[in-house]
């Protein structure tokens, strides 16, 4: 059977039991709440309607050539035709939908919002909560001269659509306009003004915003957008252009904010060709935008050069000037705890390395594990600030790449090729000479836009030039006998088996450059530091006899070695050099290089000009970086922590317990109960309980909830006599404050899992990606893995044992450990309430976590609101959830840190309700209110198109990244999954280009993690940058300071004056303290922002202070906040004295 | 002459370890020094302050010989060195106290930047002693009387302090002579009028127009409205702010349990009747008497010494003028009958204010802007006394009140004998005119907060403060406040001189006899006011002229005179 099918006859099974489950009556409603999407279309369908949409969406996916039609094409359609139907052709569905909705909404307003919002749901591919959340309503308003207009309500989850899709959501909003007859928006003067205002306020007062226009600029937009931008407000921020007839509220609206600037003004360029493509009249003016932008950009470029000519010879320090301003983001925000691990392309940093492994792409990027063991502080999943190709990513081990250079207490210089070795020598470490390599997929250039930067001299890449060679083409033809052995050549060199002899002889039989592993960093040394080895070894070359070791005096020279990277090791004050370095470093320098000196413009040409053999450059790309947010796997805890959504108030403490609140005379909540039509029986129940009859929903009031007897009862039912533990709510957030059953409380507490908001459980962890697996690290037996249906492994051959290498089916993922035996108790709880609760057989019988191999969980990522199913094939040790990336790209994540939640499907189908979920504005986010069954990676996010397939890079690939091209144009040597969408390929043999042995080898905890208190973190952050090489520690101690403990004090301190006040009993909060000084519950009163959480930076940042010779302008500003600080909470009377002493 | 192998390897490896590479020539010449050792130790340091940490560094055998000279004869300059240090500490002994001449040796020792430290001169003119005689007093200064511990406690007492100052004030008009305590007030009463004083908890415009406020005080909260059809009430209720304290007169209601903000659930207390407001009192102004002034004050702020955007010239051409070298006679006698010079806040530009402030610092050092400050003001005939207040970019701490600035950083200041440091806000008598000289971050809050107001028109602010008899009523928003135990921002006592700065933007208005003066800045625009379109008025100094006001332009020749 077809892996998706079976997939889908398991989710159906599934179904089933959870339907005969709540057919029983015992939940909010009688049907499982998460609609079933085989695609796109459905499920559009299942998250905003209206029904029967899905059918029409596929009609429109294909022209009447059959040929696939533009997504954007289909939304737009859709969006016409729904909101322009004449409200008596109005489905059935429709009509119902309309008379239950209980605004005061026009037909005409209601047909243009479900309009607006299925087609923003076909564009955000039916997964994320913008459609639903993002769009707060639809009016039809006035203008002044008696026409009228459409006007788009937006609210601040707009922002999870992303700027083209708000932007797009503008447009859909000028069809719907067009097709319902409607006029433009003419927005007065001061309407006109009040975006200018709204704009400005918003940044000055909220937060930036990713593009910030000119007054003009949103003039411009204002004027011309021909539907109202309008929304929700947003912020407690208010307007001065108040009280506009037209315009509900005073203050900011963020969404309306969100989709005019980020959206139509930032993305111009792509409003301007999609109202081409989809013929929308009457938006020339965007092409305003992009003019301007253009001509700023060439006026800069001008000055730039006009400033270089009048400078002349001066040319290269107005560059460098300019090039120290625009510091990469991740070293400007340096965090107390989170080391530097390199400057900007400082040498010794990360080396980047072209490729991929099965465990890296969609942002996650290899590094060596024993880099990571060193480090300790790179655990799998870390996150990672960069310098480049993006922003951020998350690090995975891949062992084929190299491992870091260090240099020990003895002066030994060794390279780390394994953990073990990394903890063996650790703590022997006194500096870090280079990193080791990151692995960096093409794809990640691709993905960001960014110009490629030379590869660095590796063995793929000398293969390559091997056979590419005019002398192997030849043999290939007239002397293969002689011919070398490629194979055994790239297996040799994985074991790290060729000698410098057989190097240099391949090279010059060959006519290609030296081997990686005998060319050293000459990048990294200056021409004089060359020419000062050159002369050294000459002078010593007599002591070299070959087969033996090459034994040299300890001398200055020997830090030229050390940045090198060339091996020795230091005995009776000798350096030892083995006989491979001795034999390359004799042969490479046979003789001086040529007086003029100056004439080589870098070492790289300097030491080929006297090498025989051609010397390329190791280590031409260095990247920066810094540790960013640690990786997690953890249980979902809403705090404080309930068992079930059952509403107590106050009266179970606050750890809100049920029973002490049981115990209570009465506990009076505002809750809901269902109606019996029939005997009028109020109830909980979706059936009437004394009848049979199907109830319906009841209004929420404050009345006694009648916990003593319900408990009992619900204690009986399921047959659980303890209830010590179990935790409800203090009350209901949802709009029907309809409770959950007691009952599923007392089986979540004897399981040990906590509920969400939702009435899922749920586990959450970091999102890694992987391609292929190898049966054994993921703990899955050969017979297991056929039973799911694996039967080949990635080279074609049956799966026979546990070693092979395994290409992971689309929906399969592998769960950290902890959170298969979370899943576990999941089960068990699952299993107590079908057959204690619903009386219904158990389900998954499982034992160990072994046991759930092959049952099905839903994905589901913040912010979106459509479930993704999966299947677990395994464990990794690792703190983070390994998926194929169209998993996590179906959910709308990448892999730079994201992290989502997985639940039991199960779990899901029984326990999930919509009358749950907060009745706030965004409520609905989070929340799996569809289930996509199967992925098409045509209709998820198209990150994933950018995903290598490659099992290696060819020859020009490597050549062309020296002519620092932009990332597209080097597109024709790659093969990557966007040139396989469509076809049977994007499944399959999706291959990698550089081996790992295990994807979990490394440290699973973040050291910042293991760490307790700020101190430690950031004396170990310290630590590490004194250390690393490429790492400018003054620089790292500084930045802590300026951008983390500084603004942390100084903001600490702002608030502290401002702060508000709470109870300690009932915990009420107050803007300011009453003057009674009692809350009015008349519990005593405690401040929010307390003495300590001022002043807790303060002994770290004093001790860096002192033990770093810092900018003195840090050392004042520190001291000054120390002044504030002993001038707020030490009362002049009694610091008399110790202020002195600090003065 | 170091013979033993394992140290000369010791050098080497040290070197090596540094990155350093040095020739055999010079090794050998260090070999032969008396400790070779301390030698390497301090050519590491020098040479590594030259270069990048992880740089490699080849040392010439030139550049070693001159670093070997300089060793050589570095330790009879030591000596040299410490013997007039004895001496100069022997005869400045004599005049000052010891203390302070140790921090100066510090200082001197700390200075990096010698061109800058040459271009401060130290001040001269006005340190002997001071010309003319002063009537001045300092009426309320907070300085050192900070007695919060930042408890609960004291946030409690500042704000009870302020209710209860203000109370006093108000207690003293004819229709508050009489009042009830808000948990007096009771429906069933059978005289439903009620008079009462509060402080303001909250306060906001219903969606009907009407104003929904809830009053305060030690006993309890009471609902009041404002409605919409007494429109005289309205536009002055629009003006209220939250935390401030006024008197309502009005009409009890029928117990109300939604109040009209359409039933917020948190109001639905039983105890909240709902009144109706008929009148509402503000503490206010009572028009003051005119005092006479035989002598000229001039004032000042936000001069901002060690910003980039200082306009120094304009700055100087001032204390010129000052000094009586002016080329305009009539403003040249003016300039001459100075004798008090206010500067209330951000003398200097500070550091660390706000984010990459750096960047736009011309003087990065606190201690060298007071310095430079010191240098400009020193040349001030002694003839005028200068006092200073800080502002929110001083050495201080931020939360207001803020004592003066410490002498610790302003140390060339304090040596100025014709100058006198004061608080934020602080009250003084020049000559028995009263000077209430306040920075003004107050103003932020209404600017933003109040319908109607802006910064530009910052007297009608100065105006609706003087009303409120509080410097920065609006608690949480703009001014942090210290948890003093005693409300030091109730104007309690009306000056005759309102002074403030902070705006950036000059404004005068005589407010019921009260000189309200905004006195702009020496700061031309910044990045910060650019991107927020504020137009800061710039080297216009307003003057009182022998109680007559008068404002003189030192940006450009053009002179103005307004009245």
């Amino acid at each position: 059977m077809d892996y998706f099918e079976r997939l889908e006859k398991e989710t159906i099974n599934l179904y089933k039991i959870a339907e005969e489950a709540r057919s029983k009556g015992f939940d909010a409603e009688l049907h499982t709440e998460t609609p079933l999407a085989k695609d796109l279309a459905e499920r559009v369908e299942g998250l905003v309607g209206p029904k029967r949409i899905a059918k029409r969406i596929k009609e429109l996916e294909v022209d009447e050539d059959g040929n696939k039609t533009q997504r954007e094409k289909v939304a737009f359609t859709i969006a016409a035709e729904i909101a322009s139907q004449s409200p008596d052709d109005m489905s059935d569905d429709l009509k119902i939908e309309f008379n239950e909705d209980k605004s005061d909404i026009n037909i005409k307003e209601f047909l243009a919002q479900k309009g607006l919002r299925a087609g923003l749901a076909i564009l955000t591919e039916g997964v994320v909560a913008a459609p639903l959340e993002g769009i707060a309503g639809v009016k039809i308003k006035d203008n002044s001269d008696g026409t009228k207009y459409l006007a788009v309500y937006f609210a601040g989850p707009i922002r999870s659509a992303g700027g083209t899709a708000a932007a797009l959501a503008v447009l859909l909003g000028d069809k719907i306009k067009e097709a319902t007859g409607l006029s433009n928006y003419k927005p007065t003067e001061e309407e006109v003004e009040r975006y200018v205002e709204e704009v400005e306020l918003y940044e000055s007062e909220v937060t930036n915003l990713q593009y910030s226009p000119k007054p003009e600029e949103v003039r411009l937009a204002a004027q011309n957008i021909p539907v109202e931008v309008t929304g929700e407000p947003t912020e407690k921020v208010e307007v001065s252009h108040r009280d506009l007839p037209r315009v509900e509220t005073n203050s900011i609206r963020g969404g309306a904010l969100l989709a005019m600037v980020e959206g139509v003004i930032q993305k111009s360029a792509k409003i301007s060709k999609y109202t081409k493509t989809l013929e929308l009249d009457g938006w020339q003016w965007v092409e305003g935008y992009s003019k301007d932008k253009d001509k700023k950009k060439s006026e800069e470029e001008n000055s730039k050069t006009s400033k270089n000519k009048e400078n002349g010879e001066n040319n290269f320090n107005v560059a460098e000037i300019e090039v120290k301003k625009e510091q990469p983001k991740y070293i400007q925000d340096i965090i107390g705890g989170r080391p530097v691990l390199g400057h900007p392309s400082e040498n010794g940093a990360f080396r980047l390395r072209y490729g991929r492994s099965r465990n890296t792409g969609l942002a996650a990027m290899g590094v060596h594990p024993a880099t990571m063991e060193l480090l300790q502080f790179l655990a799998i999943g870390t996150q990672l600030k960069i310098e480049y190709p993006g922003k951020g990513n998350c690090v995975v081990p891949v062992d084929s790449i190299e491992g870091p250079i260090v240099k020990l207490r003895n002066g030994d210089i060794i390279q780390l090729t394994s953990r073990k070795e990394a903890i063996k020598y650790r703590n022997q470490v006194v500096e870090i000479i280079f990193l080791g390599d990151m692995l960096v997929a093409y794809g990640e250039f691709l993905r960001n836009n960014q110009k490629l930067l030379p590869a660095s001299w590796t063995e793929e890449w000398w293969i390559e030039t091997i056979l590419r060679s005019e002398i192997y083409q030849e043999e290939e033809k007239n002397d293969a006998n002689n011919r070398i052995d490629i194979n055994d050549l790239s297996k040799k060199l994985i074991k790290n088996e060729i000698s410098a002899k057989e190097s240099f002889e391949i090279s010059k039989k060959y006519k290609v450059p030296l081997n990686p592993k005998y060319t050293y960093f000459f990048g990294d040394i200056s021409v004089d530091d060359l020419n000062i080895l050159i002369n050294w070894i000459l002078k010593n070359k007599g002591k070299y006899i070959e087969d033996n070791e090459f034994i040299l005096e300890v001398s200055p020279e020997k830090r030229i070695f050390e940045i090198l990277g060339v091996e020795h090791k230091v005995e009776d004050n000798k350096i030892i050099i083995n006989n491979d370095n001795g034999y390359t470093l004799v042969n490479l320098f046979k003789k001086e290089l040529s007086s003029e000196k100056s004439k080589f413009t870098d070492t790289i040409e300097a030491i080929n000009s006297i090498s025989d053999v051609k010397i390329m450059n190791k280590a031409p790309s260095y990247i920066g970086s810094r540790v960013g947010r640690p990786e997690k796997s953890k249980e979902r805890l809403m705090k404080p922590a309930p068992h079930v959504l059952f509403p107590i108030d106050t009266k179970g403490g606050t750890r809100r317990f049920i029973d002490e609140a049981a115990k209570q005379r009465e506990v009076r909540v505002e809750f809901s109960r269902k109606k019996c039509p029939e005997c009028l029986t109020k109830t909980n129940n979706s059936l009437c309980p004394k009848c049979g009859a199907e109830t319906f929903p009841g209004n929420p009031s404050k009345k006694n909830i009648g916990l003593t007897r319900k408990l009992l009862k619900a204690k009986e039912n399921v047959d659980v006599r303890k209830s010590e533990e179990v935790k409800g709510v203090k009350g209901m957030i949802s709009e029907s404050k309809l409770p959950e059953p007691l009952e599923k409380g007392l089986l979540r507490a004897k399981n040990d899992v906590h509920t969400f908001k939702d009435g899922t459980i749920r586990h959450d962890s970091t999102n890694l990606p992987l391609t292929h697996f190898i049966p054994s690290e993921i703990g899955v037996t050969v017979e297991k893995l056929k039973k799911m249906d694996y039967e080949k492994d990635c080279y074609g051959k049956d799966i026979e044992n546990e070693n092979q290498i395994v290409e992971l089916r689309v929906q399969d993922v592998v769960v950290s450990k902890d959170c298969g035996e979370f899943l576990v108790r999941v089960s068990k709880f699952i299993d107590d309430l079908l057959e204690r609760f619903y009386k219904m057989d158990k389900f998954y019988n499982v034992k160990t976590k072994e046991d759930l191999i092959g049952h099905l969980i839903v994905g589901l990522a913040p912010h979106t609101s459509a479930g993704v199913l999966g299947r677990i094939v395994g464990y990794t040790d690792a703190h983070a959830c390994y998926a194929h990336p169209y998993f996590h790209s179906a959910k709308r994540r990448n892999c730079d840190s994201d992290e989502d939640s997985v639940m039991l499907l199960l779990d899901s189908l029984i326990n999930f309700s919509k009358s749950y979920l907060p009745s706030t504005r965004g409520g609905s986010m989070d929340a799996p209110l569809v289930l996509s069954s199967r992925i098409d990676p045509e209709e998820i996010d198209d990150e994933s198109h950018n995903i290598d397939i490659m099992p290696k890079l060819p020859l020009e690939f490597f050549e062309k990244t020296y002519e620092e091209l932009k990332p597209g144009e080097a597109l024709d040597y790659i093969d990557n999954i966007s040139k396989h969408l469509g076809s049977e390929k994007q499944y399959k043999d999706l291959m990698f280009s550089h081996h790992t042995s295990s994807i979990h080898a490394g440290p699973n905890t973040c050291l910042y993690l293991t760490l307790g208190s700020m101190k430690d973190k950031v004396d170990e952050q310290v630590r590490i940058g004194e250390l690393i090489r490429a790492v400018d520690q003054r620089d790292v101690v500084e930045g802590v300071l300026s951008s983390h403990f500084l603004p942390d004090i100084m903001g600490n301190v702002r608030t502290f004056s401002k702060q508000k006040v709470r109870c300690t009993k009932c915990n009420e909060k107050y803007r300011r303290v009453p003057l009674s000084g009692k809350c009015k519950c008349g519990g005593n009163l405690t401040l929010t922002v307390s003495k300590g959480g001022v002043s807790k930076y303060l002994p770290i940042a004093e001790d860096l202070v002192s033990k770093y010779p810092i900018d003195p302008y840090l050392v004042q500003r520190l001291e000054i906040q120390k002044f504030g600080i002993g001038s707020l909470f030490e009362s002049d009377k009694s610091k008399q004295s110790s202020l002195d002493v600090f003065l | 002459m170091l013979k033993n192998l394992d140290k000369m390897n010791e050098l080497l490896i040290k070197l090596a370890e540094n990155g350093i590479n040095i020739g055999p020539e010079s090794f050998k010449k260090i070999k032969t020094l008396k400790n070779p050792l301390e030698f390497v130790s301090t050519l590491i340091i020098k040479i590594k302050s030259q270069f990048k940490s992880k740089e490699l560094v080849v040392i010439k055998d030139e550049i070693i010989n001159s670093y070997l000279e300089e060793f050589k004869n570095s330790a009879s300059e030591n000596t040299a060195e410490t013997i007039a240090k004895k001496e100069i500490n022997k005869t400045e002994e004599i005049n000052k106290n010891k203390e302070t001449d140790e921090n100066k040796e510090i200082n001197k020792n700390k200075d990096e930047n010698k061109e800058l430290n040459e271009e401060i001169n130290k001040p001269n003119r006005n340190q002997d002693g001071v010309e003319g005689k002063f009537n001045f007093e300092i009426l309320i200064d907070t300085s050192k009387k900070s007695y919060t511990k930042g408890e609960l406690v004291d946030f409690v007492s500042l704000f009870k302090s302020r209710f209860e100052k203000l109370s006093k004030i108000l207690k003293k008009r004819s229709q508050l002579k009489v009042v009830k305590k808000i948990s007096e007030i009771h429906a069933q009463d059978k005289q439903n009028d009620f008079s009462t004083i509060g402080m303001i908890k909250e306060i906001k415009k219903t969606k009907n127009g009407h104003i929904f406020m809830e009053l305060e005080d030690e006993t309890g909260v009471l609902n009041v409205l404002i409605s919409k059809d007494d429109a005289e009430l309205i536009k002055f209720s629009e003006k209220l702010v939250k935390d401030e304290v006024v008197g309502v007169l009005g009409k009890i209601g029928k117990n109300s349990k939604k109040d009209p903000k359409n039933g917020s659930k948190k109001e639905s207390n039983k105890s909240n009747s709902l009144s109706i407001a008929s009148e509402i009192i503000q503490p206010g102004v009572t028009r003051i008497d005119k005092k006479k002034m035989d002598f000229s004050v001039c004032f000042c702020s936000d001069i901002h010494i060690g910003s980039n955007t200082f306009v120094e010239e304009s700055f100087v051409k001032f204390i010129d003028w000052i000094n009586g070298d002016f080329e305009n006679e009539e403003f040249k006698a003016i300039g001459m009958d100075i004798k008090y010079l206010i500067i209330s806040g951000d003398i200097v530009d500070g550091i660390g204010i706000y984010p990459n402030q750096d960047k736009e610092l011309k003087i990065k050092d606190i201690t060298k802007q007071y310095d430079k400050a010191a240098e400009l003001l020193s040349k001030i005939r002694t003839g005028v006394k200068i006092i200073i207040g800080p502002g929110n970019h001083d050495a201080s701490r931020v939360a207001e009140p803020q004592p003066a600035v410490p002498k610790e950083y302003a140390k060339s200041l304090y040596e100025l004998k014709n100058v006198e440091f004061v608080s934020n806000p602080a009250l003084i008598s020049l000559e028995g005119i009263k000077v209430l000289m306040y920075h003004g971050r107050g103003i932020d809050d209404m600017a933003l907060g109040v319908k109607g107001m802006s910064m530009e028109e910052n007297d009608k602010i100065m105006k609706e403060l003087m009303n409120k008899r509080h410097l920065a009523p609006l608690y949480g928003e703009r001014t942090p406040l210290a948890a003093e135990l005693e409300d030091h921002l109730v104007i309690d006592d009306l000056p005759d001189i309102f002074h403030t700065g902070h705006v950036h933007i000059n404004s005068y208005k005589n407010y019921n006899g009260i000189h309200m003066i905004n006195s702009g800045t020496f700061q031309t625009q910044t990045e910060f006011q650019k991107t927020h379109n504020i137009n800061p008025t710039v080297a216009v100094v307003p003057i009182l002229h022998r109680g007559k006001f008068i404002e003189i332009n030192f940006l450009s020749s053009q002179k103005k005179n307004r009245k």
